[in-house]
Order: structure tokens, then sequence, then C-alpha cells
């Protein structure tokens, strides 16, 4: 039998994230360079199946079972485990979101395997497969291989890949339903009504628009002009950490090693000098654009467009002009 | 407002009884929890009906993995951890054995090499090692030896009852920066403990009130220290040899402040330097960290780290006052241990090997405490009359007035230490008294106000980005992290001090001898002065620089919740 990779999707209320569309993506080049088959499989959420399958991959599996709902790391693991162990695939990739990292562990282990957790890329160079991860807080990437047999585990880091590149299949491919049956005792957990911690925390890695302010803002007040001209673009809000510490926003809009990493289309840096520790949150952005007085400011050398002048006669004017381009 | 952390009252906390607590896990503290494994090994073998249990031991260590916290050049001098584990060469992890040393003394374009090496600078039979590695090393021999160290927990008060210590609290978790219990509140723990020994460091905190309490420093000198400011580089190969130490004096400098550099060569090409600026300087607009920034600009510095790469980055203050200024050791129901006492040969600029030393010496007096059921002064105090018995005396005897000495700047200080070389350590006099360090800041209106002499050391650094780094960057380096919404731990008695008097006297000295970018003083027009004091707790690197050089002695550091802190790695 050839070599295979299962990619495990994330659904909740049966729409998938974000990740596990870019981790499609990651599977379909994997796949192009190994030449190794792609499927995917989608857990406890079979109606989530279709869209899955009019990507390019060569079967879907629908894992089911009545005690995937509501989810259990547990049950999920027991689960994959069982499948898995049937299906014996090389590879199995995942995205890298909180409940993957909840339960995937507890997989890999119940397997006697590891996980290479977080990737950024992989590289497959003679005949190996190599997985990029970041060390030392980003600063250095390191590519790891596995070195024990299959199944090999691997999960992406959100932006890692882009979700809309995946490629779509020629036509529907076939899912292929799998029963797993759970026996009660191996569920210890009890999971109670879902809820939200804050009261509107942001999902500032789901943004794709980001407007983010700096101490150049100067006051609170000013704040302001900076959140229209994130509605004008349809953005998210978001800044360095001082505004946060200031309790100008909420911690929650923090970008940078102390806070969120995102990797949104486009990065508008408002009066941020740029300290490595904001960079390191934002870097990945696809498009920077940094508005900063001071010419020697350290954004400057990773913005695509620099533009050095005060932020409020700047910003406003781009407000303006955003608003008439959208009519 | 500025919320500080103290322990939360009117919760339950859970109680739990212990036989000795530890509180740090550093070379001390580990020493001593080893130590006292083997005791009761020991003990245990040859005397099968009257078994001690080693399950009621522990080692309390604020940062979240054993060793991250830890900082030191390093220079091993071997004897102690021979003392303790004679195998030690079988797996401890020693970068490199020292092979040639040399001192020299700078000027801002060049060198002088001194034709010998001063004695207490010879380091053959040392080694080079990275504390943090040999410490993580200690901490896994402990773990097998049957200890438990709670990783992640800080000690944040002593407990007592009457005049007698009989426990330790640890660190509130899950505190908002208002003060107030989040979701995923856990109060701290009371250890009742028979034994507690204290192994912070420098500066404790838990030793900073127990000295206050007991009035405990009255007879000895003041505490002075230093802050050393280490950056690890790696550097092409063939600059230096591994196992080369290189000890610098002089510029960047000037002949009224103490202190100097280190540079060490370890395995694969890896440097460790540093420079230990004395916190007894004159001017508050120096910046440490901008002394080592210039110290790398001189030719020498720059052929040995051009082309090469900054990979870490760290600060700790040393306890430099010698023997005179070590408070008592003992008291009813508790030790001091290592930097925390101030075991530090501030001459061979080491005290790894007395720390080791001193835990030892301390779990030999906790043992028989145990055995005895009675750890009260009496059992104790066996414990000052061991380190006076000891070989740590002996040698901190030779350099008990040397730090002293220095008082009137260099040229003085170099004359009383060959005086002293040759009378044994005494000098002029038995017993040298000193002022602590922060009592000679002056206040701006002394000074120059472009600085003279000084100027290239004062305000901060801007930094190249290849050879020199402005403080952030040089802190992304060391890895900090901390739970961001939590109260400040960095505790201003009156921050009316800061904005009203400090800002006009002494410029807020905080924000320059900070190596960490934790002081701010931030515009608000409604101050006296227009200017407020800000804290950025998180970024605190644990050196306790603010508590000791703040010239109004107003700053407490307390330990932020456990887990928080450095990431040392490799340091």
């Amino acid at each position: 039998m050839a070599d295979t990779i299962v990619v495990v999707v994330e659904q909740r209320e049966g729409k998938l994230n974000r990740v596990s569309w870019e981790t499609i993506t990651a599977g379909q080049a994997i796949a192009a360079a190994t030449g190794w088959t792609l499927e995917a499989a989608v857990v406890g959420a079979a109606a989530a199946a279709p869209e899955v399958a009019a990507k390019k991959v060569a079967k879907v599996y629908a894992i089911e079972s009545s005690k995937l709902n509501p989810y259990t790391p547990d049950v999920f693991a027991a689960a994959l485990k069982q499948f898995l162990s049937s299906k014996q695939p090389k590879l199995v990739l995942m995205p890298h979101t909180y409940q993957v990292r909840d339960f995937v562990p507890k997989l890999a282990t119940a397997m006697g395997r590891t996980v290479i957790s977080d990737c950024i890329g992989f590289k497959h160079e003679g005949g190996k497969l190599l997985f990029t991860r970041q060390m030392f807080q980003g600063k250095l990437a390191a590519d790891v291989s596995f070195s024990s047999d299959a199944p090999w585990f691997a999960t992406f880091q959100s932006g890692a890949f882009r979700g809309d590149k995946a490629e779509a299949g020629a036509g529907a491919a076939p899912v292929e339903t799998v029963n797993i049956d759970i026996s009660d005792s191996v569920i210890r957990n009890k999971p109670q009504e879902v809820f939200k911690e804050a009261k509107q925390a942001v999902d500032l890695t789901q943004a794709e628009v980001i407007v983010a302010v700096g101490r150049g803002i100067k006051e609170q007040k000013n704040i302001e002009i900076a959140k229209q001209l994130a509605e004008a673009l349809g953005g998210d809000l978001a800044a360095s950490r001082p505004i946060c510490d200031s309790g100008w926003l909420p911690m929650d809009r923090q970008i940078g090693s102390s806070g969120q990493t995102v990797a949104p289309k486009l990065y508008l840096a408002l009066g941020i000098s740029g300290a490595i520790q904001h960079i390191v949150g934002m870097k990945g952005s696809r498009t920077i654009i940094a508005v900063n007085k001071d010419s020697e400011a350290p954004i400057f050398e990773i913005a695509d467009y620099a533009i050095v002048g005060n932020l409020f006669d700047i910003v406003p004017p781009l407000i303006e002009e955003v608003r008439k381009a959208k009519g | 407002m500025i919320v500080f952390r103290r322990p939360i009252e009117g919760v339950e906390r859970p109680q739990m009884p212990a036989d000795v607590v530890i509180v740090g896990g550093g070379p001390a503290g580990m020493a001593c929890a080893l130590r006292l494994a083997q005791l009761i090994d020991a003990h245990n073998n040859a005397h099968p009906d009257a078994q001690l249990s080693k399950e009621n031991i522990y080692v309390l260590e604020k940062a979240r993995e054993v060793g991250q916290h830890c900082l030191s050049g390093a220079l091993l001098d071997p004897r102690a951890i021979a003392e303790l584990l004679p195998d030690f060469k079988k797996d401890a992890p020693l970068d490199a054995e020292v092979i040639k040393e040399a001192v020299y003394f700078f000027t801002e374009k060049s060198k002088f090499k001194f034709p010998i090496t001063p004695p207490f600078l010879r380091d053959h039979g040392n080694y080079v090692i990275s504390l943090n590695k040999f410490v993580k090393w200690m901490g896994s021999k402990v773990e097998e030896a049957g200890i438990t160290i709670f990783t992640g927990f800080a000690g944040s008060e002593l407990l007592y009852d009457g005049d007698r210590v009989t426990g330790v609290r640890t660190d509130d978790k899950g505190v908002d920066r208002e003060g107030h219990q989040k979701s995923n509140f856990e109060p701290g723990y009371d250890l009742q403990a028979k034994v507690v020994v204290l192994a912070e460091g420098p500066r404790g905190s838990l030793t900073k009130q127990l000295v206050q309490k007991f009035d405990l420093a009255k007879n000895a000198n003041p505490q002075t220290y230093g802050v050393g400011i280490k950056e690890l580089w790696e550097v092409p190969a063939g600059r230096i040899a591994a196992g080369e130490v290189i000890y610098t004096m002089g510029w960047p400098l000037t002949t009224r402040e103490y202190g100097g550099a280190w540079i060490y060569g370890s395995k694969d090409n890896v440097v460790s330097l540093g420079f230990v600026t004395g916190l007894d300087y004159q001017d508050p607009r120096l910046d440490p960290q901008r002394v080592l920034q210039q110290f790398k600009k001189h030719p020498f510095v720059v052929k040995l780290l051009e082309g090469g790469k900054m990979i870490r980055y760290g600060a700790k203050s040393m306890p430099y006052g010698g023997w005179w200024a070590i408070p008592p050791v003992a008291g009813d129901g508790w030790m001091l241990i290592g930097d925390t006492a101030g075991f530090l040969n501030s001459a061979r600029l080491k005290g790894i090997h007395l720390a080791i030393k001193s835990g030892m010496l301390a779990a030999e007096t906790a043992f028989h405490a145990l055995i005895k059921e009675d750890s009260s002064a009496a059992t104790l105090g066996d414990f000052q009359k061991k380190v006076e018995a000891s070989w740590i005396k002996e040698e901190l005897w030779k350099y008990r007035n040397l730090h002293q000495g220095f008082e009137h700047g260099m040229l003085a200080g170099m004359l009383h230490t060959g005086l002293q070389m040759i009378t044994g350590g005494r000098g002029l006099r038995n017993r040298y008294t000193g002022v602590a360090g922060y009592e000679r800041m002056k206040k701006l209106s002394q000074l120059p106000a472009d600085g003279g002499a000084e100027a290239h050391l004062l305000g901060p650094a801007k930094g190249d980005g290849k050879l020199t780094f402005d403080k952030l960057t040089d802190l992304y380096h060391s890895g900090t992290k901390h739970e961001e919404d939590q109260p400040a731990h960095l505790v201003i008695h009156d921050t009316n001090v800061c904005n009203a008097r400090c800002v006009k006297e002494y410029g807020s000295p905080c924000q320059n001898f900070c190596p960490a970018n934790v002081y701010e003083m931030v515009d608000d027009s409604s101050q006296p002065n227009g200017k407020r004091i800000s804290l950025n707790p998180s970024n605190c690197v644990h050196c306790k620089t603010c508590d000791i050089q703040d010239p109004y002695q107003i700053i407490t550091w307390v330990p932020p919740e456990g887990g928080g802190g450095p990431n040392y790695d490799g340091m």
C-alpha cells in the first residue's frame, strides 16, 4: 500500500476553522513533494465532510460515534487511535489549535509516537521529510525529522500556509463513514456548558487586516482615529505593549512576545517603533505598512511600505480615501 | 494607580507540614538538599530501626524549570563540589578546564597586560561552566536522591511564632493587576517547617524581611553589591580558546567606579562576557547595561566579537561586601546560605564553591536538628560555628577588607589591596568599615551637566544591532516572560518620592540602573514635575539591582507569580 497522509481537520458546528484549511494546503504540498496519497478525516461531524471532499484529496473519512459530541480529549484520542491504528497512515497532520494541543499529546503517547508540533513549514530533501519549527522565541528555525516508525504526527502553526490556496479536486472525493465504538470507561471528562471567558475577546489571529497603534498615538483619546481607520478597512484594532499597559486598550489586543502572534494580510503599524518584542508578534504579516516620525525606527526594516511622518497628518486623509474607494 | 503585590488577606490557605524547606534552587540550595539526602541515606542504612524520611524536605524554586534563573560568569572552583560529589567529573556539565588566564588594564584605545596574574585571579584547576546547566544537573541529582523540588513556587513570606521562624508561605497564583482574585486563583501554601533554609541568592526577599525584623545586620558592615551584565556570544572559530580566561580593569570605567569585565572562552566557540559594575557609583545617570555596550567597543573586544552573534543576555547582582558584611547566618528555625548570606569572594569573583560549601554545612546542621528534634537557635547556631571553622572563613578572611579599600577610588584601592595581600588581608587595620553603595550616589546638582569624565557611561545605550544593543533588544535575549495580569512585584513604598523628589534630585536613576527597562518615567501633566513613575514588571530579570541601588531605599523587590522571570538557557 502506498504511503498516505491523513489531515485531521477541526470543525465547530460543521464549519472548518481557517487553520484546518491551511493544514489541507500543507498536506497537498507534502503529497505533491513526496508522491504520497492525501486523505482527510473529519471527527464527529459528517456534515463537514462534503466541503472537505471538494478539495483535492483522495478520500475523506467521517469518523462517527455518538460519544464524540461534545468534545472530550479522552474520546477524541481513543477514536483517533482506533482509526489510525487500522489505517496505518505514514503521516498525520493537524492544525495547531487549542483543541489539538489538548488531545494530540495523549493520542501520540497512547500510540507510542511523538509529535512535531507547531511547525511553520516542511522540506523534502533527498527523500527525507523535514519539518521546520521555531526555536528561541522565533529567533532560530530548526529542521526536524522523524526517526520513529509511522504514523508520524505533526501540527502546523496558524498562518504557516494559505488556506485559500487549498486546491479543489476534479470531482468530489469519496466520503467513507468510519464508525468507532468507544466504551464509556475511557471517558473521564465531563464537559460543562461552553462559555466565553472574556466579555468580548477578540481573536486577532483570525483577522485579515490589523491596524496597530503604539506610543506615537500619545493620548488615549487619539486611539479613536486608529479605530476609525480599522473600521474603514474592515479590520481589527491592536496595539503594542505600552498602550495595553496603560490600559488604553484591553490586553487581548496586544501584539508581540507577551501578547498575540498574528499574520494578517495587511498590518498597519501607527506610531510603533518596532522593538524586537513587537516585531516577533507580527513579522509574518503579508504586507506591512508603517507610519512613524522617526526615519530610524526599526519597524521600517521590516515594513513593505514606510511612511515617515506624523500619523496625525497621515491617518485622517487615509481614512477619507479608504472610505471614498470603498464607496 | 499601580497596585503592588502582597499576599492576599482573608483566604484560607492549604497547610503543609515539612521537615526542611529550602527557599531557592541555586547552587547553595541544591547542595543543601543533596547533602541532606546523603546524610539521611547514610543514617537509614546504619539505623534500620530509626528511619528518617526525605519525603518532607522541599526545595522552592521560583523559576518554571530548575536553573532557569541562574546566571553567573561562570568559573567553578571545584573544591566544594568535589567534597559533595567526588565523582562529579563523570557527568557534571563542565564546559572547559581553564588553560590560560590574563588580566588587562584597559584605556580607551589600548591595553596593558599585567605582567603577573595576581594570585587570586589564577584559575588553573577551575572550570568554565554555565551555571544554568550546572544547577540543572545538580537539580537532577537532588530529584534522584528523592527530594522534591517545587518549581514555579516562590517564597512570599516567612511564618513566625513569636521570634521563631516556623515556615514559609508560597506565592499566590491567579491574582490580577488590581489585586483581585482571578478565576484561576490559588492561594499560596503555608509550609510549616521545622527548619527553613534561605538560599535565595543576592538580596533575597525573605532574607531582607528576616534581617529587618531582627535587625540582624546591626553588627555587620552594610552589604555592598555589584551588578553583572552578561551576554553570551557565538564567535567565529579561532578567536578564543575553550578554557581561556581574561579579566579587564579600567576603561570604560573611570577611577571613580569599581568594577571590571570577564571574558571566558567556552566550548563550541561560545564566549561568556560581562561587566560587573559596583553598585556604589556616584553618578545616578550611569547605566550598567550601557557600560557593557561601551566595553564591547574597545578594539580588543571588537576583534574578539566581530562577525559573531549575541545569543543570550542577563543580569544579576552579587554581594561584594565580604566577611564583615555577613550577618549572623543561623537563628531560631532558620539558616542563611550562599549569596543571600554574602558568601562570595569578590577578589576571586567566585561564589559558587562557597554557596555549595555553605549549603553542605547547613545540611549537616539541619540533619542534627532532625535527629535531635530540636531546631532552636541553640542547635542551628552550630551552623555559624561550622562556617567559622571551615575553609569558607579561611578563604574570605584573607579578603575581608578588599572592597572597603576601594571606597576612595581605584588607586587607593589598589594600594590597599597590595598592603592587604602582604598582611594576610589585614591592611591598615583588622576591620575596615564601609557604607552602603547607594549612599554614595550624588545629586544631579553636584555633578557636571554634561557628565564630565563619565559622559560615555550615562543614559541609555543606542546600539548598532550587531556589536552593541539597546536595552530592549538585549532584554529580548533574556527570554523573560511573566504572567502579565498580576500586581507589580516591584513594591515602591511611596511613589510620591519618585514623582515629586527623585525626578528632580537624581533624575530617576531607576531608569538607568535597571538592566531590563522595568522603570519608566512617563509624561503626566498632573504631576508636579510633569513625569510619573510607570512600571513594566514583566520585563524584570530578577537581578535585585533596584532594591539595592535606589537612593531613597523605597523599592522592595518581591517575587512575582512563580514561574515568571528570565529564561537563562546556557547562562
